[in-house]
């Protein structure tokens, strides 16, 4: 067996995980490319280029991530997803500073989790909530604790923890237990993203504007004052 | 006290089926929204016509994976105040529209063609098919309310165009039927722009399309083309507490959300539960919130909940509505003194009198007189919004065999007036009997400041504005009226509804024989029903 040879293998197993992935997750594969579109929809009513183009940056991310888990990749789609969700609290919180975007921009800085996630003064802060929008401060603990959370789950893959590769093993094949938990995780990642995009932004874009997301405020009705904003009940 | 969902859009998707308590009523409920057939639900203010719509939509999506439920919720937007009746029936159009796409992405039936794709713009610009057309059409749709250009409506796609679309997408993915779920339409409506709803909601009837929506009683305004008995099921949502299982029924939905300690104060004090259960009558709502704002679970605390709000809390609802209705503000009003000042005083009255003879009989019923001024009867169709009246049955017999409705009363309005409540609640109830009410007959006293349609209004030359085109009709639409009675009119000189409503009913009995005060009772009566709906727009 050559090389080529070596890999076409490796490649027609992919396929047939592949083939089985698409028709078993069909409906987590739509709600997955719904979220990454979502996020997508979302980046154009920044006005910022560069954050623009960060955020979209981060719907193709997610796309190539599920991309990796649909052939079996499984660890390189929860890395991927990190990743993913790291530059999007990262592009909140270059939002509010700038030298830190530019320096970023010209690779002299890096994205720093434990920054992004600080108690007090992170994107996912009541500080911040209370900057930008203040009737989310009381959400914010819960989704603090839930980025903290799915970001732990997801490093564990991209630490190379030892029970990580019991779980994952280290030849291609199928996995339902990895399947099911990266899906959730992309939910759950792609929950947070678009809180924590609406807490930094929502508020400043206009009106009009605002009312053409739909797809927010079917994610959010259930937290009150996203709803309230689209014009919704009250409590 | 711990905190309950009152609202069902709180409530996360994934959590809703487990909170739901369901009786027999409530899965007739269920059976008809996911049939085929399109199916209105009324209810008033908190009864749980949203939580029963997306318990329905979950099970068409968990039970039947050949169609697809789009829930659809009009909030308050900036469009609600145009007056272009074109562009909020597009603009109603297009949400529906973008729900639909949104449920069809996230099903993965279809992909969206604007996001960051990892494929190249060539390759995603060939997606050619119908799912575009629907997406375009959209476009077209939000391009024409936004105002950004002068649109030519012509080349608007219309509502078949609409129709077709959806009949591809459901052909390329084997889908048998798109059920749409209307949340709220005719709450944030204006009544103008309800009717519209309604027209879109007929109009949008298709072998592969099913319309259901929530409305409210008393301020839903169908319009002339849509005839809610004829064209969809409809049900309505109410719980009587003399049912069998409404105490089962209601501590369900309490401890489903409850905690602990909550359950155990209840086991403990069942007959507390029970007064609050009664109280509420039939609104889930209402229970949780009350037993939320408890500070104890306890005869005192309970006893102070109930006199506070049902005495005064619970009348804010209802007079907020008159900022809403303005043209009906002064019956709102009206409706609310009536109840507080007139029926529920004669109501104590009669239980108190029936007390002291120790007759064992009470009541929280009320009968008004078929023939009431039509005024009468819009202000208590009003009060049934928030469910603090409710409409037993019609046509009963009364005194001397005259025919008219029976009304309840909210059981907590009434038991509140006791010194305490939750005290005598139990030998009260069970002495209530729907056999005895107070009589309020066609032309009892308190009618007298809104008898006429003219005393409704505060504003003549708004008045006049809102209803210019009704006024201008011809009494012959009146259905109400006999052929006999419309000849007889116009013989008089009383062609159009403004010369009817400009005459009394004393004026109408000195011109036309045969007419005495039954008969113009009733033609007035016709009159003011067909100008009532078109008072706030």
């Amino acid at each position: 067996m050559d090389i080529k040879e070596y890999l076409e293998k490796i490649n027609a197993e992919c396929q047939h995980i592949f083939a089985k992935t698409i028709v078993d997750y069909t409906e987590s594969l739509g709600k997955s490319h719904h979220l990454s579109a979502c996020i997508f929809e979302y980046s154009e009513f920044l006005f910022d280029e560069n954050e623009k183009e960060l955020l979209t940056t981060v719907s193709a991310q997610i796309e190539s991530s599920t991309l990796n888990a649909t052939l079996g990749l499984y660890r390189q789609a929860f890395s991927s997803l990190r990743l993913a969700f790291e530059m999007a609290l990262g592009c909140v919180s270059f939002s509010v500073n700038k030298l830190e975007h530019y320096e970023w921009l010209k690779a002299k800085a890096d994205i720093k989790w434990a920054k992004l996630i600080d108690k007090d003064n992170g994107v996912l802060s009541v500080r911040f909530a209370n900057a930008f929008f203040q009737d989310l401060s009381p959400h914010i603990s819960e989704f603090n604790e839930r980025a903290s959370k799915v970001y732990r789950s997801l490093s564990e893959f991209v630490h190379g923890n030892n029970e990580t590769w019991t779980k994952s093993g280290i030849q291609l094949k199928f996995n339902k237990d990895l399947a099911d938990h990266y899906f959730e995780q992309l939910f759950e990642i792609g929950e947070i993203i678009l809180f924590s995009l609406s807490c930094r932004y929502l508020n400043s874009i206009a009106k009009n504007d605002r009312e053409t997301m739909e797809f927010l405020s079917t994610q959010f009705s259930h937290i009150e004052p996203i709803r309230v904003l689209f014009g919704g009940p009250k409590e | 006290m711990s905190s309950f969902y009152l609202r069902t859009e709180s409530i996360k998707q994934e959590d809703i089926l487990n909170l739901s308590v369901l009786n027999q009523n409530d899965n007739d409920i269920i059976s008809a929204l996911i049939s085929p057939e399109p199916c209105l639900l009324e209810g008033s203010r908190g009864t749980g016509k949203s939580f029963l719509m997306k318990v329905s939509e979950l099970k068409i999506e968990n039970e039947n994976k050949n169609c697809t439920a789009v829930f659809v919720s009009f909030n308050i937007s900036s469009l609600i105040n145009t007056t272009d009746t074109l562009q909020f029936y597009h603009w109603m159009l297009a949400k529906s529209l973008k729900a639909l796409l949104n449920t069809l992405r996230k099903k993965g039936l279809v992909v969206s063609t604007h996001s960051a794709s990892l494929l190249s713009n060539d390759e995603s610009q060939n997606d050619n098919e119908v799912e575009k057309d629907l997406k375009d059409i959209v476009k077209a749709f939000e391009k024409s309310y936004k105002g950004d250009s002068k649109i030519n409506l012509d080349n608007l796609p219309d509502i078949e165009d609409v129709k077709d679309a959806i009949e591809h997408i459901c052909r390329d993915n084997n889908l048998e039927r798109i059920y749409f779920f209307f949340d709220e339409a005719a709450h944030v409506f204006r009544p103008e722009q309800q009717r519209q709803f309604f027209s879109l909601y007929k109009d949008l009837r298709s072998p592969y399309i099913t319309c259901n929506a929530a409305i409210y009683p008393g301020v839903t305004y169908f319009g002339d083309s849509f005839e809610p008995i004829h064209d969809c099921i409809f049900k309505k949502l109410d719980r009587n507490i003399k049912d069998s299982d409404y105490i089962d029924y209601f501590k369900s939905i309490v401890f489903n959300q409850a905690e602990e300690g909550i359950k155990d104060a209840i086991k403990n004090n069942m007959s507390l539960f029970l007064t609050l259960a009664y109280s509420c009558g039939g609104n889930p709502r209402i229970l949780l919130k009350t037993i939320q704002d408890l500070n104890k679970f306890n005869l005192q605390s309970v006893n102070q909940l109930i006199k506070e709000f049902y005495r005064e809390q619970i009348w804010s609802e209802h007079t907020e509505l008159g900022e809403k209705y303005k043209g009906h503000k002064v019956l709102i009003d009206w409706g609310r003194d009536f109840l507080e000042n007139v029926v529920i005083p004669t109501i104590e009255k009669y239980n108190s009198s029936r007390k002291e003879k120790d007759t064992k009989e009470s009541s929280i019923y009320f009968w008004i007189h078929k023939d009431s001024p039509e005024t009468v009867k819009e202000s208590l169709r009003l009060l049934t919004y928030t469910g603090i009246i409710r409409k037993v049955d019609s046509s009963v017999r009364a005194t001397r065999a005259e025919l008219g409705s029976r009304f309840e009363v909210k059981y907590g309005c009434i038991i509140a007036l006791q010194s305490n409540p939750a005290g005598e609640s139990k030998n009260f109830f069970n002495s209530l009997t729907l056999k005895k009410f107070p009589e309020f007959g066609k032309n009892h006293p308190s009618y007298g400041s809104i008898s006429q349609l003219t005393d409704t209004v505060e504003d003549e030359a708004t008045f006049k504005q809102s209803l210019e085109s009704m006024l201008q009709k011809p009494i012959s639409v009146l259905q109400l009226l006999t052929n006999w009675q419309k000849e007889k009119l116009n013989k008089t000189g009383i062609y159009t509804l403004e010369d009817l409503h400009a005459n009394t009913e004393t004026d109408l009995i000195e011109k036309i024989y045969n007419v005495g005060p039954v008969r113009a009772r009733l033609i007035k009566n016709a009159a003011n029903a067909e100008l009532l709906e078109y008072l706030s727009g």
